[in-house]
């Protein structure tokens, strides 16, 4: 790895964007989406005399965007996708030692009763894939879809193990998949963030806004968290007694202004700093449009389950066509309440439970289709999961048996799925083992993940590296053994 | 080189096709890039290094450090290096390159040498790097100097910033050399500038016009603008002198006032606050409030004292561990209570307690000493020579504390708010605590030396889960044992007296031991009696308790005390949340009974009630699952019990812990060790892995650091030597890494632009010179006080140069790294605030005190398992400056990220500044700015005249000059002027009175324009 290379490539970075800037400005003050963040305009970099790093792509991507919808809480796969009859069998039984030697759980303790399964399942569509009665309408997609049912992970506790699946690292201070794509990438829309992050069920992820952070590169990578209610960006509505026509006189004075205070400095800084608050003044509209859920359509909106002003997961999958089909690069769903301990009415496998899947089902088997039928399913990769799955036991908080039925954090196994983008269609890919505990064929890490999908956005894993901590940077993790699952591949 | 150029233009891009060939490029980039009329690109070491390969030869020795190293680092340490050290080569070590023990190079003989022989022989079987990953051989300029190297003698060099200070040629030589052909620079440092400015054939710029500098130091040194009053009175004093001597006197006046503004505390804390990683919350998922702030303060104080860096580092890295430690010392060491602690249910709170202390010493060594340490964690240091082990012998020097990720957080401590009560508050409250281990340690002293007999137990049973038994000891054997969960054993009487004989039964103990014998698989989960009932038993089941005098435990290793296991609450004897090590209790009886009184009352049995009610925050119990009962007859521990010496102890104990509780005020995290009799071991985690536990390893610094210096590794072996040893003439680190952060703060990139990062991986000084004479000059000259070392560079003619950049000169350094013009950069996160707040006229001014909310969007916090909500401030808290916003790690607020603000969830050693939209639709759109601009035209309003309305024109400029210290030009008069006739809609009609409307709104727009200037952004 190259340890020089990331200042050096830094360095370039800021040199290009003015040189760029410098060269261009005066076709009008367009192009530059986020000032320094110059690897955005990696086209016109190939084709300067400057000899300017191209980050990525590696190689021709699958995939130009990436719509990742994350359950937050951890849903139950055996409640889902992963159907165990044999589990059944075991209902109400004291769980085997076997089961329990050298693991470590968030809240059973000594030995728990097992838990069969708690609603039918059949199978579906061309592929026969197996999906429980909760998900009725999810049921008519399956042959679009790859469910991957032997993820696993190494934490049991929420925050570390969302920041294992979106930094690379169980601990704070790494990049975001957003903003390693972002980093790679760059941003195809010059007048909407790049990373939108939209989050419903009222609370933001258990690891904090950490899950879509730039970590150690720079802040300009990070996720942008939009909202389906007030502005859709902070900030983006002129404050009272300003209108947009006297903003726009004012932004006039203000690039007069600082145009003169380029030639007053020659510092080549304050002509990005005009074309940032142009492009600012255009993002009011386009943002403010990308979000108005009103223009859509009666069927639309029959279609996804929306209505426009709410805060809903819903809203929210009707939003992220709309950034899709608006060139946004990485779109991030959160959806909180999948935490079924059954410590409580809203967090029960028998209760909060049916909300949960109720509220996501018939949205994102929209979004699915609605992608599809907009042709931009081809060239979108949309994730689904949580950060992991959920123990075949029943929850005994306290050692106790527990009024309603719950399950507790399993890191053993989960499942995901995943569509369009590259990835091959109407296939189920892992096993495991007869009660859904541990993933025990062709078993896929965090860090397995993000190279596979990296691979599909044209990035080699290896190769997108930031010197951080004495290390070059990755968000497979530098420390951490990783392979491509070329199983999910179309 | 010129080949590799094009294969660049082609789109090749050599380094992006395999994993490994990205090591070719570095230097080779930079050499494209020089040629490329880049030519002071400055991302390479400056001296002596020209671009690597292009020395012409001949001339001055080959310098390892600048020449050699960069081409060992770029081609071969990725595999012969400290993680891959394949062929069992490493080009870290030089013992391993070079004779007697090392094969590779020989000194004095290029041709002999397999270095040479590998690199450029024509086999592809052999030759380095393999050509198979590396398609391009080694430069023939690489290769020419590598021969060079090693024909003068292969010196080699410990790393350059370990190097001792002040080996490169003093200032004062550099003078005569200069001299004579430029009269340029007021100070030392500037003669070093220069030097490099000629040498690169460019020329310093002119001096500043008054206002630029004086808005540029003002930000540096206190954060904020000038006032009004402060410019117009500066410029006014410079016109009324004519000699250089006397304006110089104004400036160094001038620098003098604002370093005396307690401002300059809080501009400099800010700074500091980053590399602290300070928050007013825990971290990870509920995040919930922690009283941090009074650490903040402190800060503040610390830097308007200009505590010197030596005295500032030992206090907060050490102050527990001064002698005499006063109230400041416990404050300060909060800085390593920074770091986060995880309340989510369920989680394992030794994991979270080693996550914070890998986190302190990461910070510790990026701090002091711009060492990225976190990689060798796991392994070896890629780059640079640091082992393994070496990382965990450093990790034993803070693996001691108290504090054990529990949501109370203890040790804590308050700080009351009445200040005067300071030093009084902080006393009570170490002496209720070192009263309550110093007690414990007397009464161990005497009861640990009896002869304890260990005890066969006739009986036992549990009410949940299975136990069995093993020799004298009572283990767990399956099944769940709930909090609740109750032990009874019970004791035979006649074998007790067989086997205590003639005296009478005096004090007991318990042995709660791990499941392991093997230290290197503790701590275990926690194992607590949380209440121990005994009572004689008689022939019909009739039961006599038995009165104890009092517990006492081996060592007191957290908040609660081991008499609780008497009081019937969840705490007692043992240890929580981990079980460190086998540990022990004593109970000591009131009333030893004799045999003959028990024996007639028909007494059989002793029952040992056993309750277990602890838990985890995740619910998780924290059962006995070993244990061991033992008697004695000594009577030592009774009669100390009962002596006036223990009641003295426990007398001032209670008065102590009386006299604490009386203290109000926040509750400070602090940093202070266990007892000595229960430290902590410190393993090797095997391969960074906290469950996988390797050698024990003892304290000490990683031997690279010693090189050159008469310090054992091993002599520093505690937090305090640790620290001392950062300050120490020894350790030339120290003093370069902080004035290169200084030195970033001003000039907005530093000598070393990898200002974490001062290893191989990091960027070598573009004026190692200059760093080091600043670094003497901190150190030195002015004795760790950063205030006099600020005024020497603010003074300086190299800071006071115009910031005003030629075509040419932009072309030749566009960030400005040769330093031939002055600073000109963005404004922090804090400053755009502050700015906004002062120039308005809305600033409080107070100083210090709990953090606040000031408006910022609703839906911001939304945090989950947690009640904490943002109360917006109303009154004079929404106007404070920014360092005093409450910042919630998983939520900090926004308008500071967006302007490059880091989370703080870890030490963040630079803020690389961006310009982006979203930066725009704060400054423009933010209520807090809307706010800032209304105040700006109202303030500029009311000062004016008497009766009269300030002309329009007028009262732009003056907002102008309140934004920017600079009077608009004619010309941006006119177009603000503009503006504002073009968005007034009382279209200058006069009032009856014969006054001008004003429509305040269009004013208000035009102050938000003046806000939003570039000029108004940067310093």
């Amino acid at each position: 790895m190259n340890p020089l290379n990331d200042s050096v490539r830094l360095g370039l970075l800021q040199w290009q964007t003015r040189r760029h800037f410098l060269q261009n400005c005066s076709l009008g003050l367009a192009g530059m989406w986020l000032g320094s963040q110059a690897n955005s305009v990696h086209g016109e970099a190939a084709q300067t005399s400057d000899a300017v790093p191209m980050l990525a792509p590696h190689f021709p991507p699958k995939a130009k965007r990436v719509i990742f919808l994350h359950m937050a809480g951890g849903p139950s796969q055996l409640e889902l996708f992963d159907y165990k009859p044999d589990l059944q069998q075991l209902d109400g039984k004291d769980t085997p030692a076997s089961f329990l030697e050298g693991k470590r759980f968030a809240f059973i303790q000594g030995v728990p009763k097992m838990l069969g399964p708690q609603f039918p399942f059949a199978q579906h569509g061309e592929s026969g894939a197996w999906v429980s009665d909760r998900l009725p309408h999810f049921q008519s997609v399956v042959d679009k879809v790859c469910f991957v049912k032997s993820l696993h992970t190494t934490q049991f506790n929420h925050a570390p193990a969302q920041l294992l699946l979106h930094t690379g690292s169980q601990n704070l201070g790494s990049a975001s998949f957003g903003a390693w794509t972002m980093y790679g990438l760059g941003s195809e829309n010059q007048n909407l963030p790049g990373f939108v992050v939209l989050v419903s069920g009222g609370k933001t992820p258990s690891a904090g806004k950490s899950v879509w952070g730039s970590g150690f590169l720079p802040s300009v990578h990070q996720g942008v968290q939009c909202r389906s209610k007030g502005d859709p960006v902070l900030y983006l509505s002129n404050p009272e007694g300003v209108s947009r026509i006297q903003r726009r006189r004012a932004l006039d004075t203000l690039a007069k202004l600082n145009r003169e205070t380029f030639e007053q400095t020659g510092d080549a800084e304050v002509l990005t700093r005009i074309s940032q608050y142009e492009m600012a003044f255009r993002m009011q509209t386009s943002a403010t449009e990308a979000f108005d859920l009103t223009q859509e359509t009666a069927d639309v909106h029959a279609m996804y389950g929306t209505k426009p002003g709410e805060e809903s997961f819903a809203n929210n999958c009707l939003l992220a066509r709309r950034l899709a089909e608006r060139d946004v690069r990485f779109i991030q769903l959160f959806h909180w309440g999948w935490d079924s301990h059954g410590a409580g009415a809203n967090e029960a496998i028998n209760k909060g439970f049916h909300d949960r899947c109720r509220e996501v089902d018939q949205p994102m088997t929209a979004l699915l289709k609605d992608l599809d039928q907009r042709g931009l399913l081809e060239d979108t990769l949309v994730v689904w999961g949580g950060e992991f799955g959920r123990t075949p036991m029943r929850e005994n908080r306290g050692g106790r048996e527990m009024k309603l039925i719950g399950r507790d954090h399993n890191p053993g196994a989960f499942t995901m799925w995943f569509a369009g983008g590259g990835i091959k269609p109407g296939v189920s890919i892992g096993h495991t083992d007869d009660i859904g505990y541990e993933a025990v064929e062709n078993k896929v890490s965090p860090h397995d993940l993000h190279a596979t999908l990296q691979h599909l956005l044209g990035i080699d894993h290896h190769k997108l590296t930031y010197m951080s901590q004495g290390l070059p940077q990755r968000l497979s993790n530098v420390t951490q053994p990783s392979r491509i699952v070329t199983d999910m591949f179309a | 080189m010129v080949r590799l150029f094009f294969s660049l233009r082609t789109g090749a891009r050599p380094w992006l096709i395999a994993g490994s060939t990205v090591q070719i490029t570095s230097m080779v980039l930079l050499g494209c890039l020089c040629l490329n009329s880049f030519k002071p690109r400055s991302t390479c070491a400056a001296e002596p290094a020209t671009a690597n390969g292009q020395s012409s030869g001949g001339e001055s020795p080959v310098d390892f450090n600048s020449q050699i190293r960069p081409i060992l680092v770029a081609n071969c340490t990725s595999c012969h290096g400290g993680v891959k050290q394949a062929g069992d080569v490493s080009f870290i070590y030089p013992e391993q390159v070079l004779p007697p023990d090392g094969w590779i190079v020989e000194p004095g003989d290029p041709d002999a040498s397999i270095l040479i022989e590998r690199i450029t022989t024509d086999d592809a079987d052999i030759r380095m790097p393999p050509p198979d990953e590396h398609p391009d051989p080694l430069s023939p300029e690489d290769i020419e100097l590598l021969r060079r190297w090693i024909a003068e003698g292969a010196q080699w060099q410990n790393m350059w910033a370990l190097t001792p200070l002040g080996l490169a040629s003093s200032p004062a030589e550099l003078k005569t050399k200069h001299s004579a052909e430029s009269k340029w620079g007021t100070q030392p440092l500037d003669q070093i500038v220069l030097a490099n400015l000629q040498a690169k054939n460019l020329t310093p710029s002119e001096e500043a016009p008054a206002e630029q500098w004086l808005r540029r130091a003002s930000f540096d040194l206190i954060g904020m603008p000038p006032s009004e009053d402060q410019l117009t009175e500066f410029l006014s004093k410079l016109e009324s002198v004519s000699l250089t001597s006397e304006k110089e006197a104004v400036y160094a006046a001038e620098v003098d006032m604002m370093l005396a503004e307690s401002h300059f505390g809080e501009r400099w804390a800010s700074v500091w606050m980053d590399l602290a990683r300070y928050a007013d919350s825990m971290g990870f998922e509920k995040d919930p409030h922690r009283d941090m702030w009074p650490y903040r303060d402190w800060l503040i104080q610390a830097f308007n004292a200009d505590m010197p860096y030596d005295e500032f580092t030992i206090k907060q890295l050490a102050g527990d561990l001064l002698e005499d430690a006063m109230a400041g010392d416990w404050i300060a060491t909060a800085f390593h209570r920074n770091t986060q602690t995880n309340t989510e249910g369920g989680t394992d709170d030794e994991e979270f307690r080693i996550a914070a202390l890998i986190d302190r010493v990461n910070t510790t060594w990026t701090v002091w000493q711009a060492s990225t340490f976190g990689c060798v964690q796991c392994h070896s240091h890629p780059y640079d020579p640091i082992e393994h082990d070496e990382y965990y012998a450093s990790l034993a020097m803070f693996n001691d504390t108290m504090d054990v990720d529990l949501p109370d957080e203890y040790p804590t401590i308050r700080v009351p708010n009445d200040r005067s009560q300071l030093e009084h508050a902080i006393d009570v409250q170490r002496r209720a605590e070192e009263l309550r281990h110093q007690r414990n340690a007397v009464g161990w002293d005497v009861a640990h030396a009896a002869n304890w007999q260990s005890l066969t137990p006739a009986s036992f049973k549990t009410t949940d889960g299975k136990l069995k038994q093993f020799d004298n000891q009572i283990v767990t054997d399956g099944g769940t044992f709930p909090p609740g969960t109750k032990y009874t054993v019970e004791l035979n009487l006649e074998d007790l007296q067989t086997q205590l004989g003639e005296q009478p039964l005096s004090a007991m103990k318990l042995d709660i031991l791990p499941l392991s014998d093997d230290p290197a698989q503790w701590p275990e989960q926690g194992s607590v009696l949380s209440e121990l009932t005994a009572e004689w038993i008689d022939a019909e089941g009739n039961a006599t308790p038995v009165a104890w005098a009092g517990v006492i435990a081996d060592a007191i290793t957290g908040s609660t005390d081991p008499d609780d296991a008497l009081r019937g609450n969840a705490s007692g004897a043992g240890e929580y949340p981990k079980l460190t090590g086998p540990r022990q209790t004593v109970f000591v009886m009131r009333d030893p009974s004799s045999w003959e009184s028990l024996n007639e009352k028909s007494i059989k049995t002793l029952r040992l009630t056993m309750r277990q009610s602890h838990s985890t925050t995740g619910n998780l119990a924290t059962p006995i699952r070993r244990l061991e009962w033992f008697a004695t007859t000594e009577v030592e521990a009774n009669q100390l019990l009962e002596s006036d010496q223990w009641k003295q102890l426990t007398d001032s104990l209670a008065q102590a812990r009386k006299e604490a509780s009386q203290v109000k005020g926040p509750k400070l995290p602090i940093v202070f060790n266990r007892p000595a009799e229960a430290a902590r071991e410190t393993r090797v985690f095997v391969r960074g892995n906290w469950m996988e536990r390797g050698e024990k390893v003892d304290p000490a610094i990683p031997v690279a650091f010693t090189q050159g210096t008469s310090v054992r590794p091993s002599d520093v072996n505690s937090r305090l030597e640790l620290a001392q040893w950062l300050v120490s003439n020894d350790n030339p680190l120290t003093p370069r890494v902080w004035a290169n952060r200084v030195w970033a703060q001003l000039f907005g990139i530093g000598l070393v632009e990898t200002q974490e990062d001062f290893g191989s991986s990091g960027l070598q000084p573009t004026h190692p010179q200059l760093l080091d004479h600043l670094a003497l000059q901190l150190r030195d000259e002015h004795r760790w006080h950063l205030k006099p070392f600020l005024r020497e560079l603010v003074l300086s003619s190299t800071y006071r140069q115009t910031h005003h950049v030629s075509e040419e000169l932009q072309q030749a350094d566009p960030r400005n790294q040769w330093l031939a013009r002055g600073p000109r950069t963005r404004l922090t996160a804090e400053m755009v605030r502050d700015q906004a707040l002062a120039v308005s006229g809305l600033l409080t001014e107070q100083i210090g005190g709990p953090s606040v909310m000031p408006p910022q969007p609703d839906g911001v916090w939304q945090t989950v398992y947690s009640g904490a909500s943002w109360k917006t401030a109303t009154g004079p808290e929404r106007y404070r400056r920014a360092l005093y916003t409450y910042w919630r790690r998983t939520s900090p607020y926004p308008s500071f990220l967006t302007f490059d603000s880091p989370t703080r969830d870890l030490c963040a050693p630079r803020r690389i500044a961006t310009n982006t939209p979203l930066q725009a639709l704060v400054t423009l759109n933010d209520p807090v700015y809307a706010e800032c601009g209304k105040a700006l035209v109202e303030q500029t309003a009311a000062v004016d005249t008497q009766g009269t309305i300030t002309p329009i024109e007028s009262q732009i400029a003056r907002m102008f000059v309140l934004v920017t210290q600079s009077q608009p030009t004619e010309w941006e008069l006119h177009e603000l002027k503009a503006l504002y006739d073009d968005l007034d809609e009382t279209s200058g009609v006069p009032q009856d009175d014969g006054k001008l409307n004003v429509d305040q709104n269009a004013l208000a727009i035009v102050a938000s324009t003046i806000l939003n200037l570039d000029k108004a952004l940067t310093k």
